[in-house]
């Protein structure tokens, strides 16, 4: 263990910052790398139904970079894909009050943050995997 | 197919109507199978359907069976209170 460790600060960061930035952008992607590809397209699959369900009933407005950072914060951690959604919703042409706002809201926020658990679930992984190639 | 294309697209650009309804408590089934079924793809060692299907269902009826305890406790917290 002692010995694995200055191996793995070499050789594997890149890997993990890889796996946690395809995580972000495509949602189970870590996973894909990791060739754990049930558990990728299943995660995938999840996580952007979730928040294309907050977005149909709300509108795309409910994604507002200018008076809702907090939610915005939390829905960008599905991908930063989200902030092209961003980019049109951020003059206020889409308005979205009430009900539908809050139900929107939380989708599309729970979206990001189970991918964020995704993406530090599948670099822990990463991390197990090389730790235990290491000191084999 | 631009038509349906159309219709598709117009449903991300205005709201659904939700009302203040006990119906719109449905709502919270999606979003709990959801966190069922990541959660248990993150935590499962191995992946095969039948004990990835079985342990989101569990988990997915733990959430809601607790849920629905809350809401009846809080219901006779505030018949308590009220009365």
């Amino acid at each position: 263990m002692i010995l694995a460790r200055p191996a793995l600060k070499e050789n594997s960061l890149p890997f993990l910052l890889l796996v946690a930035l395809v995580g972000w952008f495509i949602p189970g992607g870590g996973y894909f790398l990791l060739r754990e590809t049930a558990r990728a397209i299943i995660i995938f699959i999840t996580v952007a139904l979730t928040f294309g369900l907050g977005l149909y009933i709300a509108s795309i407005g409910v994604v507002d970079p200018i008076s809702e950072r907090l939610w915005y914060l939390a829905q960008i951690l599905s991908s930063p894909l989200v902030t092209v959604i961003g980019h049109f919703t951020a003059g206020g042409g889409y308005p979205v009050y009430g009900r539908p706002s809050e139900m929107g809201q939380i989708y599309t926020s729970t979206a990001g943050l189970l991918n964020l658990l995704c993406i530090v679930n599948s670099v822990h992984l990463a991390y197990v995997r090389k730790t235990q190639s290491v000191e084999q | 197919m631009f038509k349906l294309m159309s219709i598709l697209m117009a449903g991300f650009l205005a709201p659904e109507e939700i009302g203040t309804t006990p119906q719109s408590l449905l709502l919270l089934l999606p979003i709990v199978a959801a966190i069922a079924i990541v959660y248990k793809a993150t935590k499962l060692p191995h992946i095969s359907p039948g004990s990835f299907l079985k342990e989101s269902v569990v988990l997915f009826f733990s959430i809601v069976i607790f849920m629905v305890v809350t809401a009846v406790i809080l219901l006779g917290v505030a018949w308590f209170v009220i009365e």
